[in-house]
């Protein structure tokens, strides 16, 4: 599981780096990246993080 | 450029998910790790997620986020054209509207979803500037609105007292008379091309 979690942490992180590299100029351009990359990837961590929580709960007999 | 919170938030964030990445061993075993984990790998990033996105949509209604496109840079120098007929440099020049958001305030409808429609429409630019291509002659999508006009205008004495408006008041009013059947440049194209511009100082 821990393998897991740090995956996810590694995809918010990167979507915050994105966030910010991004945002740090607002134009189109570093709007679409914002809105395209940098959020879907904080997203995709969440859902990770989650699905590996709920995962190891059910293994566990907990849910 | 972003404000200096938000871009503190950004870094805090990011300091926070790179300690958590580091103490996730250590915390998943714990029902209190477990939520320390949530917060901060996803209530912290959406929400700061959410921030910097919504200041990217109040941004994209700035002038300069406009006028960051090169092929809108003419239109922006018509902004400072030497004709006090010209609407946009009329408004611009004599500070009628914001500044900072001048093509924003004239080019969006204000009814319900106007703001919504402006930014779709953002997105039909980005697609023509990235990927469809710019037409040669830049147009708007749609007749321009007498509603956009009568949003400032409407109950302003100049406007309903003004002798050429009076007896076309209901007709403007209903958009049957455009208002640029009268007030034919908005963007003095012309004067731009001379470098014929206006500076206030």
């Amino acid at each position: 599981m821990t393998k897991k979690i740090r995956r996810a942490a590694v995809l918010a992180g990167l979507g915050l780096v994105a966030q910010l590299v991004a945002a740090l100029h607002w134009t189109p351009a570093t709007f679409i990246v914002s809105a395209v990359i940098a959020t879907p990837l904080i997203l995709a961590g969440g859902v990770l993080f989650l699905a590996a929580v709920w995962k190891n709960m059910k293994d566990k007999g907990a849910v | 450029m972003l404000p200096a919170q938000l871009v503190i938030a950004l870094v805090a964030g990011l300091a926070i998910v790179a300690l958590l990445f580091y103490g996730a061993g250590a915390l998943e075993g714990r029902t209190a790790g477990r939520l320390v984990l949530l917060v901060g790998l996803v209530a912290l990033p959406l929400l700061l997620s959410a921030g910097n996105m919504s200041y990217g949509v109040s941004e994209s209604s700035s002038t300069r986020f406009c006028l960051s496109c090169h092929e809108m840079q003419r239109h922006g120098k018509s902004l400072f054209a030497d004709n006090k007929q010209a609407l946009a440099a009329a408004h611009y020049q004599n500070r009628l509207v914001d500044r900072e958001t001048v093509c924003y305030s004239c080019h969006k409808d204000y009814a319900m979803f106007g703001d919504v429609t402006a930014k779709l429409n953002g997105l039909r630019h980005v697609w023509a500037h990235y990927v469809a291509g710019v037409p040669a002659k830049i147009e708007l999508y749609k007749p321009y609105p007498n509603s956009n006009c009568l949003h400032c205008h409407d109950d302003a004495r100049r406007f309903i007292e003004g002798v050429a408006h009076r007896p076309i008041l209901p007709a403007l009013q209903a958009g049957t008379t455009s208002c640029l059947s009268c007030h034919r440049i908005a963007h003095d194209m012309a004067k731009v091309d001379a470098d014929d511009l206006w500076q206030a100082h």
